[in-house]
């Protein structure tokens, strides 16, 4: 409740500084968007979601520095007025390097609508991936650096206290239940991360920017941005504690042409990470067992009669698995297969863009088809319209939201 | 009477196949369009693009870019900062076109996603921002791409120029050809029609004014018309600058990110 109050003088605060240090700022911009956003079910038949958000972004130039705040507001029938700011950072531009000091969001890697190396800003899953991908992305506190070097750059990112990723609410149609004699379990907030400096994350990162390749390798010491439980106290209900982990993980990624197409590449191992190995009991038990696990991707773009296409195949395996290891309230798998499938094409001078976005997921076979239409009203007004649909085996990861399918529209005013 | 009047008949005749004779002695197609290719278009260029898009009903939507070029013997690097409208501003394109004409590289970014994506280069026949402007049409096309031939010379806006019919090598073009007409010795584009398979012009590119900036020829307004759907685009090149003091990797990854500011 405290931090409900804490969280508007934070953003007035936030705004405050942003003009006082814009002042002396060459100039200032002022860009964003107002969305609202209405989705009904299909199986409760309701209009489960209706949200308007603002999201917008001030950006301060000087000679030598940028200055970016994007706060959001996020408004609906249901739920309390929502103040944040997504990023607050500073950047300064030098003959060889960046450095960016403040709030923001990191991305890395070349897979699209999966996260392989992108693990350095934790995820806000409470619409679990339907948001915005700009949306799912959290900001954290960091220092980044960029050296320059030819066409090589070296970046290091310094993350002085851990931020974890959102979650859905208990109540949230997005939550997930926890499966058997845990389903009834009271679950307890994760213990937070002490903010020490032995608790700090840290990431590396080579890449090149080439007309043969892009490519980059990079590692880092991180915690595991989603909680695994920690330990069950039986009891009528049973109680659950969760906690964050400590794991380091190392990848690469690269992109290059192949004839007229794009081929996308990028894979990461994730050493001695934590999972829960939960025994339903009774009494349920659990031992936090740690893993290695890798993921692979291989991505190919093309065109074809106009329309931007895409697929690609998500490969990952847990070493050493068993039957008990759980994450996030379902059981992980040892071998998984996801594969993803784009296409998009505009019409009417870019006014009208159809687009189909499908995650498929082999075993148990289930999918998520993201048909949607977008039609430009005028430059920066766009009417949005689309259905996502949860298929297949409920014990899949998008089959499991079998009940979640929903028709949305969407209207989003640019400025 | 008639001696005199046969003879200034023969006279221009004559003249004629001088013309014609030396016409195709001088220059062959593939070098006049190696010649528009090879036109020296200064160090590097900046420009405010402002782009025009009007409808079959006549309803117009502005595009507003800043773009950077720079040449050499290797090719052209050219970066593309969109300015408005609001929803794709802080977009950015980048493109590496190469002499020796194999494909070029390109690499857009989209500031909701925060990433540098390498773009398939077989789209480029794909639609620019909406326009009626195609990628390739936005960029240099190699002339190694396509068979030419002078087929005659014309006069436009008072200046003599090579009418150069252009057939594309690959399998299946857009267009079955173009024609250009090329101010001869000055080798700068003054109109170009893009022909269908069934003989009809598809597109038409006017354009309506350039001029001489630093010893530089620049096109400043052109329009394109697709004769098909009855829409035109017109583009005018505003602030033009030559040989401007560009960082050495601001055709880069880096620059996308950052913008055009600093």
């Amino acid at each position: 409740m405290r931090h409900n109050k804490i969280k508007p003088i934070v953003l007035l605060a936030a705004l405050f500084s942003f003009a006082i240090l814009t002042l002396s700022a060459k100039s200032i911009e002022f860009n964003g968007m107002l969305r609202d956003y209405l989705a009904y079910t299909f199986a409760n038949s309701e209009f489960a979601v209706h949200e308007q958000a603002l999201d917008f972004t001030l950006t301060g130039w000087g000679e030598h520095t940028r200055l970016v705040v994007n706060p959001t507001v996020y408004m609906s029938d249901d739920k309390p007025l929502t103040l944040g700011i997504r990023e607050a950072y500073m950047d300064f531009f030098l003959e060889n390097a960046d450095i960016r000091i403040g709030k923001q969001a990191i991305i890395w890697g070349e897979a699209e609508g999966a996260f392989i190396t992108d693990l350095v800003s934790p995820r806000d899953m409470r619409s679990f991936i339907l948001a915005d991908f700009k949306e799912i992305r959290k900001g954290v506190p960091a220092i980044k650096v960029d050296y320059y070097k030819d066409a090589f750059t070296f970046e290091g990112i310094w993350i002085p206290r851990f931020v974890p990723s959102t979650l859905p609410d208990k109540e949230s149609m997005w939550a997930k239940k926890m499966p058997g004699q845990l389903a009834s379990a009271t679950v307890n907030s994760p213990a937070s991360v002490e903010a020490r400096l032995e608790n700090s994350e840290v990431f590396g990162k080579i890449s090149h920017f080439g007309s043969k390749a892009n490519w980059a390798l990079m590692g880092g010491y991180a915690f595991t941005n989603e909680p695994y439980i920690s330990k069950v106290t039986p009891g009528t209900p049973p109680v659950i504690d969760q906690e964050y982990g400590r794991y380091t993980m190392g990848g690469g990624s690269l992109s290059t042409t192949v004839g007229s197409s794009v081929l996308r590449l990028e894979a990461a191992g994730y050493f001695d990470k934590p999972f829960a190995a939960v025994t339903q009991g009774p009494p349920p038990s659990v031992v936090v067992e740690n893993h290695h696990q890798v993921q692979a991707l291989a991505g190919l773009d093309w065109s074809l009669w106009q329309a931007q296409m895409s697929a690609q195949y998500i490969f990952g395996y847990l070493f050493d698995h068993n039957a008990k290891l759980m994450e996030q309230g379902r059981p992980v798998k040892e071998y998984s297969n996801t594969f993803t499938f784009r296409v998009q094409k505009t019409f009417i001078s870019d006014r009208l863009t159809a687009k189909l976005f499908t995650y498929i997921e082999t075993d148990p076979l289930n999918a998520l088809v993201r048909p949607s239409l977008s039609w430009s009203i005028e430059d920066g007004v766009v009417l949005e319209g689309g259905v996502d649909l949860f298929v297949g085996d409920e014990d899949g990861t998008f089959g499991y939201y079998k009940e979640n399918s929903l028709a949305w529209m969407a209207v989003r005013w640019y400025f | 009477m008639r001696n005199k009047h046969t003879r200034r008949v023969a006279f221009s005749v004559m003249l004629t196949l001088l013309a014609i004779t030396s016409l195709s002695a001088a220059i062959s197609g593939e070098e006049a369009m190696q010649n528009v290719y090879n036109r020296d278009s200064g160090n590097n260029m900046s420009a405010n693009l402002v782009m025009t898009l009007t409808n079959s009903k006549g309803s117009t939507r502005e595009r507003s870019i800043q773009q950077f070029r720079q040449a050499d013997a290797t090719g052209e690097k050219k970066i593309m900062f969109f300015l408005a409208p609001a929803d794709v501003k802080n977009t950015s394109f980048l493109s590496y076109s190469y002499a020796d004409g194999r494909s070029d590289d390109q690499w857009i970014y989209l500031p909701a996603l925060k990433r540098v994506k390498r773009v398939a280069s077989d789209g480029k026949s794909d639609s620019f921002m909406g326009s009626d402007f195609t990628y390739d049409d936005m960029g240099t096309r190699h002339p190694s791409a396509d068979t030419h031939k002078v087929l005659r010379t014309e006069m436009v806006d008072g200046r003599s120029c090579l009418v150069v019919e252009s057939i594309p090598k690959e399998a299946k073009p857009t267009y079955a050809k173009t024609l250009s007409w090329v101010v001869d010795n000055e080798w700068i584009g003054l109109k170009k029609e893009f022909y269908l398979a069934n003989g009809t012009i598809g597109k038409r590119l006017e354009i309506n004014s350039y001029e001489k900036k630093d010893g530089v020829w620049v096109i400043t307004d052109m329009k394109m018309s697709n004769l098909e759907k009855n829409s035109s685009t017109r583009i005018q090149m505003l602030d033009v600058s030559f040989n401007n003091d560009l960082k050495e990797n601001f055709f880069t990854e880096r620059q996308m990110q950052i913008g055009p500011r600093i």
